[in-house]
């Protein structure tokens, strides 16, 4: 086990998110001895992940004047007398921005330094690092274009279809795919100018485009002395419109020498950027087997759980102690993977409907039993009601094996014993997708979920 | 509360103003600019490609590949005076940049300030103001304690302009009383010698603490030509003062080198041998961040008519790390903005003018126009750049003033004792200040804010900068006022007349409105340089730099113990 005795550590944690994730880091707060103190929004007031917890109202429920209101929620840690923040994910947990600001008044900000996470914001920079790293890239131009004809020269040399992005873009704005050589300047044109608008930054950069490939990303943990170790990597490749579905690990589709190579070549980059924190690193896999990267998130993912599974190592505790200043109390050889883990995402949506939301009260709610092979994290209970303003993530049920079908049988027969009344829930494609021939023999890529036709 | 409690400031540029406003703002900037870039290439262009031939026939660099050698790679120059003597002719000669490029350069990470004759322009004669040009660089080394190399390839002064040039306070001489005030501070210099070596050109290197001479290089206190005639010998130049004589004989300089590529390799060699940077101690592990609100768009929201009003935080906002800012002291002198940030991960000061209509604190429901110097900005303005000299830090002025407000109140208040204050204390100021005129600079406002006259150690202008006692409509009223009434209409009824006071009045308006012009001040060292908004940052982020770059002289306090902290308390009662 990766765990040691609790140290003396931030007595009070602001926790400036909500849901799911909240719940979570608040129960390694518990194990910690540290105390977590709540922002919340209007909408969340009654959650019932919020009883007899301390919470301070950041403002009404849309988030931009609550979970974004930056400097509403530096006040509030402030004033609870907070030491330390954790961001969770999605909403302000990758804002240098939010970050430097927590740092100017005294509150620890768990995640990575602001000029770190501000580089990894930007295209160019961050891929140059990892280039330099030793990690491969997605063919495409070197840096930022000069105009129209150098984006032509670079497309034809990479081949068709290539993919034009923005250089301060995110969110797909900015974006634009292009299949042929006659398309290119019209493309680059209207991707200029929507970045532009968009970002105050028309400089793209371009990528060749790489269709059906499967999404693999590496965990990785760095203090802030330079230690960095991975936790190895995990598939994600069950997603509907980027939304990951399902995430395992390990992934299966990948050689064991592309495997310790990326591994390595990964930890090396992250040292090398003076990342500090958990991080994930993106891949697509591509049809020679290669791991090309994409982009390094910086702060905890949705999916962490399947790392945690399988390392028996709570990443919100490391998280928390690297913050502290804890040097990193074990080494990579410690790191010891054992079985496949899986977890699927259960959200407030109807698949048989598009994947309509489906906002609501759950009236009845019933999940198994948590056991040493099941894992369920949730924020929900009999009564919640799932507001309409946010995600809607209400439960990430994470299954172990020794094997993979092992770990799929027990994920089919936990869903199974979920009880959900009151929304439409993503469960039964879960049941359906890890039932397939599809997904059993691995034969699918990121463009359609296997077994699952709606 | 010793945090420097910073908070977000500024807005994303279509909050700040529509599509069709900006651009038309970024169309009245762009001839601005272009006439800008245009002027610059023409000033280093030097004499043209006639001469850059010639250097090379010598199978020497020219100064400007010098430079292109010397810098570390990948860095900016940032040069100063390129506009000196812009447009200026000597016996109908041109003399760019005044014959000399003086500019910070990022040497084996270090800022230095280099000082070289431009070879390609009268082989780096010395023009009436290229003493004074040097002597201003040599001051920002001094202030700043910048290891200080010069480049020297120099034919002596310019001599059917030497009356110009040679006897005064600032004469060429004072170039070595600064050469000797460098050396007695600790400044390090260095020198390398690429050829001519004349006269004041051969004083120039001798009190540098390392002299580096190539082949080609001689000094002497006269050329053979001036040898010839006073002691008809026939000898050469590299004879008489060549480095086997000054490396051998003399002791003049300390080592020969083959040519001009060996000797950039020494000279980045000894700088590599200088302390580092401590700058990145300072950051106190926070690395720089650039703006959250792009530096780019500061000339679509800096409007180029200057009777217009913009929101000054979103200027601000574009020159700050992250746009994160410390306002001090926001609720009294609205009219002012003081604080600071993070610029380039290192703490500075600003002060700047809040624009358009801004509440009386005199007279309740009653609104002033921002831009001008009222009784509390001028209070706070002098007690924050006393708290920032206390504590060391670095400290911008961003001007936009129209000037003290006048009138009865005005003086009832005391305006004169309030803005002496202010002059007395940026007067004794040790800490580096740092003054851009980023559009109006006028009057006593352009004095009270650092302008040039109060030693800022540099001070920048803009395409839009408008330096100038008054404004030409201003003084044309003011010259012609028994002429007009109250609305400043021409009384006399008579036609002729009335012609002849507007034109007399618009004649006015036009001479000022021609001196305002920034290449005027440029060209006449009252600015040290024109450089684009969207260059400022940029700009600032090594200027800051600089001023942390030395260690043990100057007292930079670290946040916990500076004044500001006291003010902010006694004012606000301090944060919980």
């Amino acid at each position: 086990m990766l765990r040691c005795a609790p140290v003396k550590r931030f007595r009070r944690l602001f926790i400036a998110n909500r849901g799911e994730v909240a719940a979570r880091i608040a129960r390694t707060c518990d194990r910690l001895g540290v105390t977590p103190v709540f922002g919340v929004s209007q909408a969340d007031l009654a959650a019932p992940y919020l009883r007899d917890r301390e919470s301070v109202m950041l403002g009404p429920s849309r988030s931009s004047e609550s979970y974004l209101a930056r400097e509403r929620i530096v006040q509030a840690a402030v004033q609870t007398r907070c030491s330390a923040l954790h961001p969770g994910w999605g909403f302000l947990a990758e804002d240098p921005r939010f970050a430097a600001l927590c740092q100017a008044h005294g509150i620890t900000f768990i995640g990575p330094p602001p000029a770190v996470m501000q580089r990894l914001g930007r295209k160019t920079p961050a891929k140059t690092a990892m280039a330099s790293a030793g990690l491969k890239l997605i063919p495409g131009s070197d840096g930022v274009l000069r105009d129209a004809e150098e984006a032509r020269a670079v497309a034809d040399r990479v081949g068709y279809p290539v993919l034009l992005k923005a250089e301060s873009g995110g969110g797909g704005r900015g974006m634009r795919a292009v299949r042929a050589a006659a398309e290119v300047k019209g493309a680059y044109e209207a991707a200029h100018a929507e970045s532009t608008a968009a970002f105050g930054d028309g400089r793209l950069y371009l990528e060749k485009l790489i269709e059906g490939g499967r999404h693999v990303e590496i965990q990785l943990l760095a203090d802030r002395y330079g230690q960095v170790v991975h936790l190895g990597e995990r598939d994600c490749s069950v997603q509907r419109n980027h939304q990951k579905l399902i995430e395992e690990s390990p992934a299966i589709v990948l050689s064991d020498a592309e495997r310790a190579q990326t591994l390595e070549a990964a930890v090396a980059a992250t040292r090398s950027i003076g990342y500090v924190g958990a991080g994930t690193m993106e891949f697509l896999l591509d049809d020679q087997g290669e791991l090309r990267f994409m982009e390094m998130n910086a702060r905890l993912q949705v999916e962490h759980p399947v790392t945690e599974m399988r390392a028996r190592l709570d990443l919100v505790e490391a998280q928390i102690r690297i913050a502290a200043g804890e040097p990193l109390w074990f080494s990579q050889s410690d790191v010891d993977l054992r079985g496949h883990a899986i977890e699927c995402r259960i959200n407030a949506e109807d698949p048989s409907d598009g994947f309509a939301p489906s906002p609501g009260v759950i009236a009845e709610w019933q999940v198994p039993a948590a056991d040493g092979n099941v894992r369920v994290d949730t924020h929900v209970e009999p009564g919640y009601e799932v507001p309409p303003h946010y995600d809607s993530l209400v439960c990430k049920v994470i299954a172990w094996g020794t094997s993979r079908d092992e770990a799929c049988d027990r994920m089919t027969e936990a869903l199974q014993g979920i009880r959900c009344d009151g929304i439409s829930t993503t469960i039964p494609m879960h049941i359906a997708v890890l039932g397939s021939e599809a997904f059993r023999a691995n034969r699918y890529d990121t463009r359609a979920v296997p077994g699952w036709e709606a | 509360m010793p945090h420097v409690p910073l908070v977000p400031i500024g807005h994303p540029r279509e909050s700040v103003v529509d599509r069709p406003t900006y651009d038309r703002e970024l169309a009245s900037h762009a001839p601005l600019v272009a006439r800008l870039e245009e002027r610059r290439a023409e000033a280093h262009a030097g004499w043209g490609d006639k001469y850059v031939a010639r250097v090379h026939e010598k199978d020497k660099l020219t100064t400007r590949e010098r430079l292109e050698r010397l810098k570390d790679d990948d860095t900016d120059m940032f040069e100063v005076g390129t506009f000196v003597n812009h447009g200026i002719e000597y016996d109908g000669l041109r003399s760019p940049a005044a014959g000399v490029i003086t500019a910070f350069v990022r040497i084996e990470s270090r800022w230095c300030i280099v000082i070289a004759n431009d070879n390609t322009v009268a082989s780096g004669a010395w023009w009436p103001r290229t003493p004074e040009k040097i002597q201003r660089a040599q001051e920002m080394a001094r202030r700043l304690r910048l290891p200080t190399l010069y480049l020297v390839d120099c034919s002596g002064l310019y001599l059917p302009q030497q009356s110009k040039s040679f006897a005064g306070a600032r004469g060429a001489g004072h170039i070595f009383k600064m050469n000797s005030l460098l050396s007695a501070e600790g400044v390090p210099q260095i020198a390398g010698v690429f050829g001519d070596c004349i006269a004041g050109g051969g004083y120039m290197p001798i009190i540098s603490d390392r002299v580096y001479m190539t082949e080609q290089a001689y000094m002497v206190i006269a050329g053979a030509a001036l040898i010839k005639g006073a002691k008809s010998q026939h000898i050469t130049s590299l004879d008489i003062g060549g480095p086997e004589v000054h490396v051998h004989q003399s002791g003049c300089a300390d080592e020969r080198v083959p040519d001009d590529v060996t000797l950039i390799e020494c000279l980045r060699r000894e700088v590599s041998r200088l302390p580092t940077s401590a700058a990145s101690f300072y950051r106190g592990g926070v690395e720089p961040v650039e703006p959250a609100h792009s530096p780019a768009e500061l000339p679509g929201l800096l409007p180029v008519d200057h009777r217009q009003a913009y929101d000054a935080a979103e200027i601000l906002a574009r020159l700050c790390d992250q746009s994160l800012f410390w306002e001090v002291l926001p609720s009294v002198g609205r009219e002012m903005i003081c604080g600071i940030a993070r610029v380039g991960g290192l703490y500075a000061g600003f002060v700047l003018n809040r624009q358009g209509l801004i509440d009386d604190p005199e007279a309740r429901d009653h609104q002033r126009p921002g831009g001008i110097l009222y009784r509390q900005g001028i209070a706070k303005i002098s007690e924050f750049s006393r708290a920032c000299n206390s504590d060391g830090i670095p400290l911008i002025w961003l001007q936009d003033i129209s000037g003290f407000d006048i009138g009865a109140e005005a003086e009832r208040h005391g305006l004169l004792a309030y803005g002496s204050n202010l002059i007395y204390t940026n007067s004794t100021n040790e800490t580096p200040m740092f003054t851009v005129l980023l559009r109006k600079a006028s009057g006593a406002g352009y004095y009270a804010m650092a302008g040039l006259p109060y030693d800022p150690v540099v001070q920048l202008s803009t395409p839009i900068s408008r330096l100038s006692v008054m404004e030409g409509r201003t003084l044309a009223i003011a010259s012609y006022n028994s002429k007009l009434d109250d609305n400043f209409e021409i009384v006399s009824s008579d036609s002729e007349e009335r012609a002849r006071i507007a034109a007399s009045m618009a004649e006015v308006e036009a001479r000022i409105e021609a001196d305002m012009d920034p290449y005027v001040a440029a060209r006449q060292m009252d600015t040290d340089e024109i450089i684009r908004l969207d260059e400022l940052r940029a700009w600032l982020v090594t200027l800051v730099e600089m001023s942390y770059q030395g260690i043990g002289y100057r007292r930079v306090k670290n946040p916990r113990i500076w004044s500001l902290h006291d003010l902010d308390v006694l004012t606000h009662g301090g944060r919980a």
